[in-house]
């Protein structure tokens, strides 16, 4: 499995900011990849071999809860772990139906460059 | 119930996070201000269990600033990038603000951010809503952060 991380936000600039974190918690993957969407999250897992996915839940045309559930019944791609990284930290259901979903770790918007080494670090 | 400290505390923590800058507080205004020229402003609903929406008002330096800030790259137009940039951090604060209005934390659903920005514009927020406006400082000037619900239900 090629070492790289696949980023999912509707939102450019937090593609960028994940990106940057990754750099200054001394995270190195092989590429960085986006997508903009579940389901564009998708088509890149069906043709790149990617080792762990940073997904948003609030997205449109595919959120990031029906990105876990699509990914999840799929046996090619089931076992790459993601971690969600949400504004909706502060809801316990919300992270209770994510893990139940198959999510690894959520980190919650704002973070810090040590938060995401400290949740990325055992996931690689 | 949401206070002004609330509104103070979830920005000053993105812009210290996200940010790396200080965002000193101001006095809250009495009420909003509904008249913006050369500015944007940035906005997320909230809907459910309780409506109502935050929005970040910021003359066109300032999100210059932030987007600079925010991205580690230099911005001198408003372009894809600034409209993103003030989108997400709109929607980072509301996201904050969230569980302190959510019951149970489900009943209330944020919208997808929206932007808008010109060399004058009005924004009027319905009759029967409660406010609440604190003004932030950067180095670059300054910026409103509102916080509007539904009356009798903040």
């Amino acid at each position: 499995m090629g070492n790289n991380v696949l980023i999912v936000d509707d939102s450019n600039t937090m593609r960028k900011i994940i990106t940057r974190s990754l750099r200054q918690a001394g995270l190195n993957f092989d590429n960085i990849l986006e997508a903009g969407d579940g389901q564009a999250a998708l088509d890149v897992l069906a043709k790149e071999q990617v080792s762990l996915v940073l997904c948003d839940i609030n997205m449109p045309t595919m959120d990031g809860i029906e990105f876990l559930k699509n990914k999840g019944s799929d046996e090619a791609i089931k076992d790459i772990p993601v971690v969600m990284v949400t504004t909706e930290g502060g809801s316990e259901d919300i992270v209770h139906q994510v893990h139940q979903l198959g999510a690894s770790a959520t980190i919650k918007k704002p973070f810090t460059a040590d938060q995401v080494n400290d949740i990325i670090s055992p996931l690689i | 119930m949401v206070t002004h400290q609330h509104v103070i505390d979830a920005t000053q923590e993105i812009f210290e996070t996200m940010i790396m800058v200080e965002a000193k507080a101001g006095k809250p205004l009495d009420k909003p201000v509904t008249s913006f020229e050369k500015g944007m402003t940035s906005m997320v609903g909230f809907a459910g269990f309780r409506q109502g929406m935050l929005a970040i008002h910021t003359p066109e330096n300032v999100a210059l600033d932030i987007t600079t800030l925010f991205l580690g790259l230099e911005v001198d137009k408003i372009d894809e990038d600034v409209i993103d940039a003030l989108g997400e951090l709109a929607n980072m604060v509301a996201g904050s603000i969230k569980p302190l209005i959510a019951k149970d934390g489900v009943d209330v659903e944020l919208s997808l951010p929206s932007v808008i920005h010109g060399s004058e514009y009005s924004m009027t927020t319905l009759a029967d809503s409660e406010t609440i406006v604190v003004p932030f400082s950067l180095n670059a000037g300054d910026f409103l952060v509102e916080l509007a619900f539904k009356a009798d239900l903040r």
